[in-house]
């Protein structure tokens, strides 16, 4: 088929129109205009649902989201490296699992730098495991991925019984207190940590490495179109076990994070699915690090809400509400639009509203969950301009065309 | 002149078969030799020995007058060897750059790319020879003209000087054919030995200066391409005479088995894709749509087999089937040749027998209530096998390992031992070599005899003309003439397809 050929043949090129619809093709103008449309957005809402809360957008807020969001974009990170190389890696709880484990340990023997790490390597170990099983031995990646999360909380859990438990207040659950990695003090954010500071430095260097240097390139190669690859010399094996391994030590780092910025403590459980919704920030970022970094304050935003303020997620209901009503208008706008496509999300936002209407405070159950439906609503919507590496979830064997 | 490539009594075995028997080869430098013959002949195998793919079991090789043994594409990269595949090498989410780059990459050192070197290099190369590329768009947009010239910079960017070209005009429109010409002219203008493999023998007159055929794995000759015709490589390359895909007499009906009215497809844009299309089929009668594609064919077809929503209505024996699911569409007798085979018709990675179940596994003889019957089944595809003359070890092998002539006559095998009555074809004969292509004329127009309704769909004018009793032009969703192919040329028909006979007011 050339139809293909039809519709862009007049795309690239055309000389010096610069109107409001060509910027708005260009990523660095519209991003800015979402992030602006956010903020007006939460302001109404604020304005509106006042006085039942300030905390929608205020520099208490805008912190918790920075803390909240770097597990989730150091997952989404991990995730990236990883199936840019062709390697979907839903084994990132499990890694960051590890991480928890392993970076709780270091810094209780070594302190939060090294033991950051050590956490670091755990993760790296269990990206290895999920290398040596799907690359080099052709196993599903779902299912080593499924094995390694099922076998990192089991593992770690043998590791607190056998070390943690000799500690003062530690036991097979959790670990004695660790100290945190340290912190600086910004303007309107409050105190931030080094290591968040050093995850988001993540976000260009990740970048830079994966487009500008040979090793991504090649990499990127591994996830797109390996027998490409491969008949021009590219060792893809080699590749795909260096996203891997990344991929886990980024998860690794995310873990460590939770043990020594957020909580203070390994405790079991304590991922509590992060490693998942850092795979969903990744996906919303089109598998591009500075979208995986919006994805990951998105969902960092509704998870440190979510923990300091209950009348927050109510009003957020409304924030939720006009996101889907924007969504089922610009389906109705659109010529393909079908009635689900236009009525789901409007049913679902006169529901919210119905609801927002009715009671006072959302259930402190929803509370837990809001972050988890979130990401589902804005997966969901948000499927269709996504582009995952070609290559990605492949078992690839060498030789193979 | 010396020989760039020189290959002595090359011979190489697979299990069961001898693929290059004695082949004796040579090419001069600087010229563009054609390699021809069918499917099977031979061909693949002796590029993939000239490119160190695979090593041959006796034989010599020598390449600019110097014998040499290759271990690996990259001894003959190194040799100035450089191969562009008929299934493109790209990854269509980097850009043009990347893909050319990959693997060579240039670097300011410590693995950092130098992607303005890189590019000034790539468009230097693209200027010298004469090949219009952007280095920065991204190959997911470029027509397959222009992902085929990124593969030959790929290789020149590789430093090669012998290029070799595994049929590549296969998946090319005219137009981009002859673009494709001018820049091969260009590289041999510019010292480049080209080596360039393909079947259809026209455009191996035009473009090469020697020609050498192979037929069964043995070489038949090399011939001069000022001194041969079209019909004598033919003969060299069958054995027989060329084919032609002329009918012989009417076999049409008064009885109409397949009616189709107001059929619309909305498309993006509020512009329709398909816009409403009137047309009948009647029994014995072969209506052949011609077209450029793009303009509708693809979805027309979709839309009559009910894997695409349409309005309008389409009638199978005076009973509206337009609301009807696939299956039971083709259940009432529709059978269907799709576009592509590897998409569409085939599970290239599943058994022969498994395969020419498809579409009809839940029927007798395949299957016995929800049970498949694998006797029944097998029983089926050997009849399929020995009645089309698929030519296969057995039933056992893979469809991937058929060559594409063979391939196509298991899905018609297929399509016809289920009885339709109404024979759906898109581009029944592309991509397969000459012999296979008269076998396939040969069913086809068998069907024809025996009733059925034949709807179709090829970008091959003289297939067209060849076998359809009425020709109908689809241009921009809409039939713009029916015309009658005992009195129509090709020109004529070209005019109609392009408009130009619409703009000039000469209407039939």
């Amino acid at each position: 088929m050339s139809e293909r050929g039809l519709t862009d043949a007049a795309l690239p090129g055309s000389p010096g129109r610069v109107d409001l619809a060509h910027l708005w093709k260009q990523r660095w103008f519209r991003w800015p205009v979402f992030a602006l449309g956010g903020m007006i957005v939460l302001q109404l809402v604020e304005w509106i649902a006042d006085p039942e809360s300030e905390e929608l957008l205020s520099g208490g807020q805008a912190g918790a989201m920075l803390r909240w969001s770097v597990p989730l974009l150091l997952a989404g990170l991990g995730g990236m490296f990883a199936e840019r190389a062709g390697i979907v890696n839903i084994g990132l709880e499990g890694m960051m699992v590890l991480g928890t484990w392993f970076g709780a340990w270091g810094s209780v023997k070594y302190g939060p730098v090294i033991g950051t790490a050590i956490g670091l390597l755990g993760g790296a170990l269990g990206g290895l495991l999920h290398a040596i099983a799907t690359v080099s031995f052709g196993v599903n990646h779902i299912i080593s991925a499924v094995a390694i999360n099922i076998m990192a909380p089991g593992v770690t859990r043998f590791l607190a019984d056998e070390i943690f438990s000799g500690y003062a207040g530690g036991s097979i659950s959790q670990s004695p207190r660790v100290a945190s990695f340290g912190s600086v003090e910004l303007p309107v954010l409050d105190r931030v940590s080094w290591l968040t500071i050093i995850a988001f430095a993540f976000v260009p260097l990740a970048w830079y490495v994966l487009w500008r240097t040979r090793f991504g390139l090649r990499l990127r190669a591994a996830g797109e179109h390996p027998s490409a690859g491969d008949s021009l010399g590219v060792n893809v094996y080699r590749y795909q076990y260096a996203g891997v391994v990344i991929s886990g030590a980024l998860a690794g780092l995310a873990g460590s994070f939770i043990v020594t910025e957020l909580t203070g403590i390994y405790r079991e459980g304590q991922t509590n699915g992060r490693g998942f919704i850092g795979l969903a920030t990744m996906i919303f970022g089109n598998w591009r690090p500075g979208g995986t970094a919006l994805g990951a304050l998105l969902f960092g935003y509704a998870d440190g809400l979510q923990l300091r303020d209950r009348d927050g997620v109510h009003a957020l209901l409304l924030v939720g509400v006009v996101v889907l009503a924007v969504l089922a208008l610009r389906r109705a706008l659109s010529p393909k639009r079908t009635v689900v496509e236009v009525g789901l999300p409007a049913v679902i936002a006169t529901l919210i509203v119905v609801w927002y209407l009715l009671r006072d405070t959302v259930p402190p159950t929803f509370n837990q969950v809001t972050p988890h439906i979130l990401t589902l609503v804005v997966l969901v919507f948000s499927a269709g301009r996504l582009r995952p590496p070609k290559g990605a979830g492949q078992i690839w064997r060498k030789g193979e065309h | 002149m010396t020989a760039a490539v020189e290959l002595q009594g090359i011979t190489k075995r697979f299990p069961g078969v001898v693929a290059n028997d004695g082949v004796t080869f040579s090419v001069e430098s600087g010229e563009i030799h054609a390699l021809c013959g069918e499917n099977g002949a031979g061909k693949s195998t002796l590029m993939k020995i000239l490119y160190g793919m695979q090593p041959p079991d006796e034989g010599t090789m020598s390449v600019d007058g110097r014998p040499v043994h290759l271990r690996s594409p990259k001894d003959a990269i190194a040799l100035g060897i450089g191969m562009v595949h008929q299934h493109f090498m790209l990854a269509d989410n980097f850009t043009v750059l990347e893909n050319i780059i990959l693997g060579s990459e240039p670097s300011k050192g410590a693995g950092v790319l130098d992607l303005t070197a890189a590019r000034a290099r790539v468009e230097e190369l693209s200027r010298a020879y004469g090949l219009d590329i952007h280095p920065d768009q991204v190959v997911e947009d470029l027509e397959v003209g222009e992902r085929q010239r990124v593969e030959i910079i790929k290789v020149l960017f590789r430093g090669a000087r012998i290029l070799i070209l595994d049929e590549p005009t296969a998946v090319l429109v005219p137009d981009e054919v002859d673009e494709l010409f001018r820049n091969l002219r260009e590289l041999k203008a510019n010292g480049v030995t080209v080596i360039f493999i393909d079947h259809k023998l026209d455009e191996v007159l035009e473009i090469s200066d020697r020609i050498t055929v192979l037929r069964a794995g043995r070489t038949v000759g090399t011939r001069d391409a000022g001194s041969v015709t079209a019909a004598e490589l033919a003969e060299m390359m069958v054995g027989s005479e060329l084919p032609s895909p002329a009918t012989g007499e009417t076999t049409v009906t008064d009885s109409v088995a397949f009616a189709v009215r107001g059929l619309t497809i909305a498309g993006d844009g509020g512009r329709a894709i398909v816009d409403s299309i009137d047309m009948t089929v009647r029994r014995g009668e072969v209506v052949g749509v011609a077209g450029v594609e793009g303009n509708g064919q693809a979805e027309l077809i979709e839309a009559l087999l009910g894997l695409r929503h349409a309005q309008g209505t389409i009638e199978l024996d005076g009973t509206d089937i337009s609301h009807w699911s696939v299956r039971r569409r083709r259940n009432a007798g529709l059978g269907y040749i799709p576009e592509d085979r590897h998409r569409r018709g085939l599970m290239l990675d599943a058994p022969l027998w498994e395969n020419a179940m498809l579409g009809h596994q839940a029927r007798s003889p395949n299957a016995r209530g929800i049970w498949i019957d694998r006797a029944g089944a097998r029983g089926r595809t050997e009849e399929i096998v020995e009645r089309y003359d698929v030519r296969t070890p057995n039933i056992d092998v893979t469809a991937r390992a058929l060559s594409g002539g063979n391939q196509q006559k298991l899905i018609i095998g297929r399509e016809m031992l289920a009885e339709p009555k109404v024979l759906i074809a898109a581009h029944p004969t592309r991509g397969i070599d000459v012999g296979a292509q008269a076998s396939v004329w040969n069913l086809l127009r068998q069907a024809r005899r025996d009733g059925l309704a034949v709807v179709l769909v090829s970008a091959d004018l003289d297939e067209l003309i060849g076998l359809s009793d009425t020709l109908v032009v689809m241009l921009r969703g809409r039939l713009v003439a029916t015309l009658d192919p005992a009195r129509v040329t090709p020109r004529e028909l070209g005019s109609w397809m392009t408009g130009a006979a619409l703009d000039t007011g000469d209407a039939a």
